[in-house]
């Protein structure tokens, strides 16, 4: 074995475990861009995963599952917009709440699911033509999902939409501070509503992945800590959606690394690797943040109340 | 954190009182589970036993709890005998200290704990345990294996995982002598996406043939996607890839409880004669059985692939590794159990001779295990 079936194997995981992380990351991006933190990313994903395993499991439509893992996760979302954004909730104990919440309510409903195959999940794509291309082909275009691809495509979208265009540019002031946008005509509350909802989308997306793509079937509790690795890569990426995919790549190959380097590396050790990265660059982060925030949005976390100071 | 989110444990009671109305002779008996019930594994194979049990006997009634922190369990047991429970049991090796402490303050409470060591007059201990049914499974994955690489997902790196991977390597190499058993370890019971990715790290690495210890179907899953056989653990696994699974280990925990409430409710243990009473039930006692679901040993598809692999060997001459499998399975279902994997000569991987010639390991000894056996390639933390 050369270093080409090291390099192929890596990256090809590394994208197949990332592609959740990425989805969550990219809808805890624009949450956090309007100033909403949602750390409910493991409960709407817990609630994604559980519905796209019903819808697909009765209607025989992993597609149809993936949409109601969508609109599923953007429901859950909601009721954060409504607590944090309407009622002014303290965004952080509503996030919590919401991630209890929703993997309790998965497991609830998930009874009696547990434990059966999903009869169609969504079939691994390879790609005519390009997964020929010798190492590119078997490491980017041979069995990936549909949903990675896709993700990769609307995180430069995202990035897009976020840095060159006029509703970028009115996200961000939202989320930079939203007393001035108000002052310009900008709807803070709608604007935050949207941003929020976006991201229990996209979360409830990289669930359903996991449960008709990646398992696929469904067993309680199988998001397994995936939306707190969200929260973490969302600072780790400075906030920028493209950024967002070097970040779920490159966690997604520490962890497949953790395993392949375990005849020569203390198992224990390896664990820890991905969280360790995690807590580095945090602490560079921290650092360097003196000067330029890293994007950090000016108004994250905060409250906005009309008129008040 | 999924467990201590379950702060309002969900306590459902079934109330399954004798045909005549009367409740005099009831017992009452309280489970407490450490994972849910839907986790399709451990938790979920305890609480099958437990509604067996209710349907057998008219005169049982029983409440559960899951999802108790390791650390609680102690709560939890009050909480039951003050429902009224007349027995417990308790099943998480983790569950051992507060259960021995709450028997010590409940003499008249008939207690259980399953797969730990410490008992008392009214605290017994149970267990079901794979070894014999993973060697068994070893003897075909080793006939299956093309590449003579052979893979195992491990939990944890604790005696029970090991002496199971040992069995299994120990059939893997009877009739492959040759063959390696490349393991990865997860350090979680439950963990679907670090065994799916410790299975695709062990396929990159050459393995064809697949087992492990995690309470999801992901390794025969992710197995069964490339092509490669596996075998189930824990639950019936079958339909997740039927032309995949070669054979698996099943739990039957219904056994032990069934034959430990009849012993209570006929007066013959009591909550002052338990101090030595120790379940320790294999294939013999039908407390496991060899298969990926119930009634099928072997899955039809292998067959003939077991049945063409000849093995030439030192007790039974040429033996196909089908013929093999049901020779040895035979000897240790028999009632008279006749072979034990682990029966000496057997050296661990650094040479040191374990057992020796001709002699077999103590219920003690197997449960302390921490030697891995040749033929094991990869990481064995605490490796003596």
């Amino acid at each position: 074995m050369g270093w080409e079936e090291w390099l192929i194997s890596t990256i090809a995981r590394a994208l197949a475990y990332g592609t959740p992380l990425l989805w969550g990351t990219l809808g805890e991006v624009y949450a956090e861009r309007s100033g909403v933190v949602n750390l409910g990313v493991e409960g709407m994903m817990a609630i994604g995963a559980f519905s796209a395993f019903a819808v697909a499991q009765s209607t025989g439509n992993p597609g149809l599952g993936i949409l109601v893992a969508a609109v599923a996760g953007g429901g859950a979302a909601l009721i954060h917009a409504f607590l944090t954004v309407t009622l002014r909730a303290n965004q952080y104990v509503s996030g919590l709440a919401l991630t209890m919440f929703g993997l309790g309510l998965s497991g609830l409903l998930g009874r009696g699911w547990e434990g059966v195959p999903l009869k169609h999940p969504l079939p691994a794509i390879t790609v005519p033509y390009l997964a020929d291309i010798p190492i590119l082909g078997p490491m980017l275009f041979q069995n990936q999902s549909i949903i990675t691809y896709l993700g990769l495509v609307l995180a430069v979208v995202l990035w897009v939409l976020l840095y060159r265009t006029r509703w970028g540019i009115t996200l961000r002031s939202v989320g930079e501070s939203p007393a001035t946008a108000d002052a310009l005509g900008v709807n803070v509350y709608l604007v935050r509503y949207l941003a929020v909802i976006l991201g229990g989308v996209l979360a409830g997306v990289a669930g359903g992945y996991l449960s008709v793509e990646y398992r696929p079937s469904w067993t309680e509790g199988m998001t397994g800590g995936m939306g707190w690795i969200v929260i973490a890569l969302t600072i780790f990426v400075a906030w920028d959606p493209v950024q967002a995919i070097g970040g779920a790549v490159l966690f997604g190959a520490l962890y497949h690394l953790s395993y392949r380097l375990q005849p020569w590396v203390a198992p224990e050790l390896l664990k820890l690797m991905p969280y360790a990265a995690a807590i580095i660059v945090l602490a560079f982060v921290g650092l360097g943040g003196a000067q330029r925030r890293r994007g950090a949005p000016g108004a994250l976390g905060v409250p906005y109340a009309r008129g008040e100071k | 954190m999924r467990r201590s989110l379950k702060i309002a444990a969900i306590v459902a009671a079934v109330a399954g009182l004798c045909t005549l109305g009367l409740a005099a002779e009831t017992v009452k008996v309280g489970f407490i589970y450490v994972g849910p019930i839907g986790d399709y594994g451990w938790s979920h194979a305890h609480n099958v036993a437990r509604e067996i049990c209710e349907q057998n006997f008219p005169w049982l009634e029983t409440v559960y709890v899951e999802s108790v922190p390791e650390g609680e369990v102690e709560t939890y047991i009050d909480q039951l005998v003050r429902q009224g429970c007349n027995i417990v049991f308790t099943t998480s090796f983790g569950f051992m200290d507060g259960t021995y402490a709450a028997a010590l303050r409940y003499p008249k409470v008939i207690l259980a704990h399953c797969s730990g060591f410490m008992r008392a007059p009214n605290l017994a201990t149970y267990m079901a345990d794979f070894y014999q049914v993973y060697y068994l499974n070893g003897l075909m994955a080793g006939a299956l294996t093309k590449t003579g690489k052979v893979a195992y997902v491990g939990a944890f790196p604790i005696p029970e995982v090991k002496r199971h991977l040992n069995a299994f390597a120990i059939g893997v190499r009877e009739v492959n002598p040759n063959a390696e058993v490349h393991v990865r370890w997860i350090y979680e019971w439950f963990n679907p996406a670090a065994a799916k990715e410790a299975t695709e790290a062990l396929v990159a690495e050459g393995c064809d043939v697949f087992a492990f210890t995690e309470d999801s179907p992901t390794v025969v899953q992710v197995a069964a996607e490339r092509g490669f056989p596996s075998f189930a653990h824990y639950s019936p696994m079958y339909d997740f890839a039927p032309d995949y699974v070669v054979s698996g280990q099943l739990v039957h925990w219904e056994a032990i409880y069934l034959d430990f409430l009849q012993k209570v409710h006929d007066g013959v243990y009591t909550n002052e004669n338990l101090e030595h009473v120790d379940y320790w039930w294999l294939l013999s006692q039908k407390a496991v059985e060899v298969g990926a679901k119930p009634g099928m040993m072997i899955n039809p598809v292998f067959e003939d692939d077991l049945k063409a692999y000849i093995v030439d060997h030192p007790v039974f001459g040429e033996i196909s590794a089908y013929d093999l499998v049901m020779v040895r399975y035979n000897q240790m279902a028999d009632p008279g159990v006749t072979f034990d994997p682990f029966q000496g000569p057997i050296y661990d991987r650094r040479g040191v001779l374990r057992v020796p010639e001709g002699m077999w390991m103590s219920v003690d000894s197997l449960i302390t295990m921490e030697w891995a056996v040749e033929g094991v390639v990869g990481p064995w933390p605490g490796e003596p």
